[in-house]
């Protein structure tokens, strides 16, 4: 075995070489909308940042009614580095979502997920509930004022939805009101439940865009025009790393500068504090809930607005389904569709801060 | 293989009831692990809250109690009965406050209002504030969930 030397003893037994060379002869294409393709990978660097800090705060947080609060206040006042740790875990959080939402959109307006690229967007989609999944749970863990009020409206959302709704309150909540065993459950849905699918809809994801290749823009396919390239490896590796080294700068800037505060813990009898407000990506639906008036025609407006947020997550899951002649007048309705849902979030978003 | 006069090949006659056999252990694990999801919490049926703690009271004041998981409110009329209501707001839960001044409750939440009555009178909210009965006995207030006599 000496011989051989231990390189070749594990090649032998792993193979590993065919996914190197897979990787050297892998071509990136060049064109006004490469930038784009960037955004996965940094999307990943700050999933790992995510797995990391949320590891170390596990070490030091207590999910319960009695702890929680008061042990995030330790490890923002006593830990070394503890209020460090937590800032950075909760703007990558906030970094990592708005990538992906930056990566949806650009994946939506180019059409990157038309056939044969069905399954990647829904694998993204089920990544994207995941990720908003991950938000919503860890903004309870603190367990102060605000993520309490918080919480109970976003578990009480699912109750208007006919048949199964209560059912999906009760199991978020673990039973019928949010209470302490609401918090215990977030952090083991939080730190298991979420990991190991975020871990299998990754490979999914990532496998498929390897399987198709990256997909060029439909102009370029239109015209047939043979696309400039360039090779994964290293050339579009090194540039991926410049763009994570500033994205790493600025995070860990502005996570020392803006370091998330505290609330008082919360208390199940008080009522809602003033100003509640949920995460930034959740405000225009917030916004939504907020304009429905109580009654509609013959639901409620809640039960309502709810139907209708359901009705366009599914079309939006399905989009490659429905966007079936991407060259065509249709398909340019699709692309509207976008920029319509940009506009309507950020109008909504910003009427909520007013 | 197929006897003849049967339906189905053996292969498949052995998959389905493998199949069947499988299903049904699956149900069997799964049926107690989505049981067990779910604590056994009911909303209490009466609280006893003692006289002595809101004795006190002002005639068109409201106090808290708790209900169970929940905040309740009690308030004295002016004629000196009782109303109770579940604190908690009836558009997406979130516990209301009372506000003197104005005589109203108010839900934070998505800016939802109520009148002293407890009625819904602007904002989101669907419907009133969930009333309990309220029964007042030698040192004891009774809270009751409509249709619960007091013990």
């Amino acid at each position: 075995m000496k011989a051989k030397g231990w390189g070749t003893w594990f090649e032998e037994r792993l193979g590993i070489s065919d996914v190197f060379s897979f990787l050297t002869k892998k071509e990136i294409p060049v064109h006004k909308h490469t930038v784009w393709y960037y955004t996965g990978s940094a999307i990943l660097m700050f999933f790992v940042i995510q797995v990391v800090t949320g590891f170390m705060l596990a070490l030091y947080y207590k999910p319960t009614l009695e702890e929680a609060n008061a042990s995030v206040a330790r490890i923002m006042t006593e830990v070394p580095w503890g209020w460090v740790i937590r800032s950075v875990h909760s703007w990558s959080a906030s970094f990592m979502i708005a990538l992906v939402l930056i990566h949806l959109l650009s994946i939506w307006i180019t059409k990157s997920y038309r056939s044969p690229r069905e399954l990647t967007w829904m694998s993204g989609v089920f990544l994207l509930l995941v990720s908003l999944f991950f938000g919503f749970t860890g903004y309870l863990l603190p367990w102060d004022e605000l993520s309490l009020s918080a919480t109970k409206v976003g578990t009480d959302i699912p109750r208007a939805i006919p048949g199964i709704g209560l059912w999906i309150t009760k199991l978020l909540r673990g039973g019928e009101d949010v209470t302490g065993d609401t918090l215990t459950r977030f952090f083991g849905i939080h730190i298991s439940v979420l990991p190991v699918l975020a871990f299998l809809l990754l490979a999914v994801h990532i496998f498929l865009i390897q399987k198709h290749g990256i997909s060029s823009p439909l102009e370029a396919e239109k015209r047939k025009s043979a696309l400039k390239t360039m090779p994964f490896w290293p050339n579009f590796v090194f540039r991926e790393m410049v763009v994570w080294l500033i994205l790493l700068g600025v995070l860990v800037t502005v996570a020392v500068l803006l370091a998330p505060g505290l609330g008082p813990s919360a208390d199940l009898m008080a009522p809602a504090p003033e100003g509640i407000k949920p995460e930034w990506y959740f405000l225009f639906l917030f916004q939504t809930l907020k304009i429905f008036p109580a009654h509609m025609l013959v639901a409620s407006g809640e039960t309502l607005a709810i139907l209708l947020i359901l009705l366009f997550g599914i079309l939006f899951f399905a989009l490659p389904l429905l966007d079936t002649k991407p060259e065509g007048r249709k398909g340019k309705l699709f692309t509207w569709s976008a920029w319509l849902f940009i506009l309507y979030a950020v109008v909504m978003s910003v009427w909520s801060l007013l | 293989m197929k006897i003849k006069h049967s339906l189905i090949t053996r292969r498949r006659f052995l998959n389905g009831t493998l199949g069947g056999w499988a299903a049904a252990l699956a149900a069997a694990f799964i049926s107690p692990m989505v049981k067990f999801v779910f604590p056994p919490y009911r909303e209490p049926d009466e609280v006893i809250l003692p006289f002595a703690d809101f004795q006190d009271m002002a005639p068109g004041s409201v106090r808290t109690f708790p209900w169970g998981n929940k905040p309740g409110a009690l308030k004295l009329n002016q004629d000196g009965t009782y109303t109770a209501f579940v604190a908690v707001c009836t558009h997406l839960d979130c516990n209301v406050s009372w506000l003197p001044d104005q005589r109203k409750f108010y839900c934070a939440c998505h800016d939802g209002w109520y009148d002293e009555n407890g009625d819904n009178i602007a904002g989101p909210p669907p419907s009133p504030l969930r009333r309990l009965n309220v029964v007042v006995e030698a040192e004891s207030i009774f809270i009751l969930k409509p249709g619960v006599e007091p013990e």
